[in-house]
């Protein structure tokens, strides 16, 4: 089912959010050397919902194109967050990177397709996406550091 | 993704709000409020007596004389107030709105966004209703302006909006110290009850909102009553008329929107991907039932070429809108709000098709996602080959019917809108300055767009209109609706 409509896109951003964030709260239970670095992801994934809402909410109108913003396929953005029993702190660091560029890549189609038709939101996506690709370089220096 | 939970949960017995109480109607004659998706009953609606329109009136007569002597800061603290409640109360207003209407939950949040917007305007009042003076008109002579309140106003509110269009007036009635009725329509006129308890809750005294259920009857009570200063009213122009006539007998003030027939002009160097969603919010946003939405497509240019392309645009996105209940957050057009609204549509198509209008997307058998009733779906409907004659091009058909027709230029175009007896809104859809800048200059409407699918005016810019679609001098809205709803009082004085 393609993502048409503005509230299913919203939905849509808000399922990542909280997928992305039970995904980081189960890191932080199994691996406690990063754990306040992840509770602080889970914090950030709030503010980001809060924030995408608060833009969806306070520009949405019945004059913008809020049914015919947006032609997305959400099998493009399908994120896997279930650790496994044996999943090591690499593999998680790696899938980790892999779901933030997903989502990153998520808000930026998102942004780009509506831009020209809805207000603030496009803004608002941009600022996650920008925020998203800063946290994949906090999880790739620590990939790195395991890697050394 | 699933379909939003519905707020009413069982069928509600709609009451009077006058005077700050909830009374019972002791009217026999009840409607049922449906929802027009589900068929399902939502609520019952009273057509209140006379009594009760009176017994309204003269709570909001009696009220006027406390409220206009508190100051305008405190009654913008109500409406501090009554804003925060409503954003407290934004997704269960908006989601009563896609029950009783119809609409989808994207349209609903924004109609309860412009809503909103209306009472953060109105907060303004300290400074939006300052008068002005000058010293010295002669010499040790001054002169000076106040805008004082006029009494009780009334609202007849249309279905399209049901909550919205009522908060186009009543804020700036209410901030200026008027005292305020509204008449909800039956169709849907859940929205303005839980508005009304918001108002309550807000600490607005009583007397000063209050709520009326009825039909014409009630209306024409609020009309011709001669304790009710001013009338606004948002319908159909033929009634429109008949309302601005009595105002006019009962040296009322009156703010009457009527009906609309817009114009969409789409230039040859258009950016077609941007248009063509604006073009689908305009026509088939809100079921096609606002005086706002686009009606006549019209394609510029003698090039063939693009003619093609562009329409062929238009039908693939026209034919790809999913249709159905509009909880459901997939759904970009919802069904239409009643069964006679339906109907009026069918025969608007089975006219243009006598006329030969060329139907190349017929919306009479719908397909709907989810399993619902057909009973007030339709799915979008587009002619083409359709002239100015047409009844199908000069009627509103307030449905979701795009009538698409050609001009060789702008001027043609331009003298296409201006045949038309309508004046609510036009736009252009260009790159080119030079086209849009003529446009705006000479067309005859009162919202001219640009490269805007639905010309809705902002909170604190005026909803204008023009021709047979507005009867009035003041419009509602911004400043406009402050300068309605005040009389200007001249103060020159000389001490001795």
């Amino acid at each position: 089912m393609m993502i048409n409509t503005c509230s299913m896109a919203i939905s849509f951003a808000k399922e990542l959010e909280n997928d992305s964030a039970n995904f980081y709260k189960e890191l932080s239970q199994r691996f406690s050397k990063e754990r306040d670095l992840f509770l602080s992801f889970v914090k950030e994934n709030e503010k980001y919902v809060m924030q995408i809402e608060r833009a969806y909410y306070g520009v949405i109108t019945d004059a913008i194109e809020g049914c015919f913003a947006f032609n997305i396929d959400p099998k493009d953005y399908v994120i896997r967050t279930d650790l496994t029993e044996g999943e090591s702190y690499f593999e998680a660091l790696d899938r980790a990177i892999k779901i933030e560029e997903i989502i990153s890549r998520f808000y930026s189609d998102a942004a780009e397709q509506s831009k020209s038709l809805m207000a603030d939101v496009p803004r608002a996506f941009r600022l996650v996406a920008k925020k998203r690709a800063n946290r994949q370089e906090k999880l790739k220096s620590l990939l790195e550091k395991e890697e050394g | 993704m699933a379909i939003l939970e519905e707020p009413i949960k069982e069928v509600l017995e709609l009451k009077n709000y006058i005077n700050g109480e909830w009374v019972e109607s002791k009217s026999k004659e009840v409607w049922d409020v449906v929802n027009p998706a589900t068929q399902k009953p939502l609520a019952k609606v009273p057509m209140s007596t006379n009594d009760e329109v009176i017994q309204a009136i003269e709570a909001a007569k009696e009220a006027f004389l406390e409220w206009r002597r508190t100051p305008p800061l405190a009654r913008a603290r109500c409406l501090f107030r009554l804003k925060e409640l409503l954003e407290n109360n934004f997704e269960y207003l908006s989601r009563i709105q896609t029950m009783e209407h119809g609409k989808t939950i994207d349209e609903s949040r924004g109609e309860t966004r412009r809503g909103i917007e209306m009472v953060e305007v109105a907060t303004g009042i300290p400074s939006l209703m300052m008068g002005y003076n000058l010293e010295d008109i002669a010499v040790g002579i001054d002169e000076a302006v106040v805008y004082q309140p006029l009494g009780v106003f009334a609202h007849i509110a249309p279905f399209n909006f049901p909550f919205m269009v009522p908060l186009w007036y009543s804020p700036f009635a209410l901030a200026t110290g008027n005292t305020f009725i509204v008449k909800p329509s039956p169709r849907d006129p859940i929205s303005q009850v839980k508005l009304a308890e918001l108002i309550e809750e807000a600490g607005f005294p009583p007397g000063v909102y209050n709520v009326v259920h009825g039909g014409a009857e009630v209306a024409s009570t609020l009309i011709e009553h001669p304790d009710i200063k001013g009338v606004t009213f948002v319908g159909t122009t033929a009634i429109g008329r008949e309302v601005y006539k009595k105002c006019g007998e009962t040296c009322k003030r009156a703010i009457v929107q009527g009906s609309a027939k817009n114009f969409l002009v789409v230039m040859p160097d258009t950016n077609v991907e941007a248009t063509i969603p604006a073009l689908m919010t305009s026509f088939f946003g809100n079921t096609g039932q606002r005086c706002l939405s686009g009606a006549n497509l019209v394609i510029v240019g003698e090039d063939d070429g693009f003619y093609r392309n562009f329409l062929d645009a238009f039908l693939d996105a026209t034919s790809k809108i999913r249709v159905g209940y509009g909880l459901d957050e997939t759904i970009q057009m919802g069904p239409m709000q009643s069964v006679d609204g339906k109907e009026r549509v069918m025969r608007y198509i089975e006219m243009g098709i006598k006329e030969n209008a060329k139907l190349i997307i017929d919306g009479r058998k719908p397909t709907i996602v989810g399993d619902y009733p057909d009973t007030c779906f339709l799915n979008p409907t587009v002619f083409e080959n359709v002239t100015p004659n047409m009844t199908i091009a000069r009627e509103e058909i307030f449905g979701p019917v795009a009538s698409v027709m050609r001009a060789k230029d702008l001027d043609q175009a331009i003298e296409m809108i201006h045949g038309n007896n309508f004046g609510n809104a036009a736009s252009i859809f260009t790159t080119s300055g030079r086209a849009a800048r003529e446009f705006q200059y000479r067309v005859q409407c009162g919202n001219i767009g640009i490269n805007i699918g639905i010309v809705a005016p902002m909170a604190f810019f005026p909803f204008s209109g023009m021709k047979d679609s507005f009867f009035g001098v003041l419009h509602g809205q911004g400043r406009d609706a402050i300068r309605f709803f005040t009389e200007s009082k001249v103060v020159i004085e000389r001490w001795f």
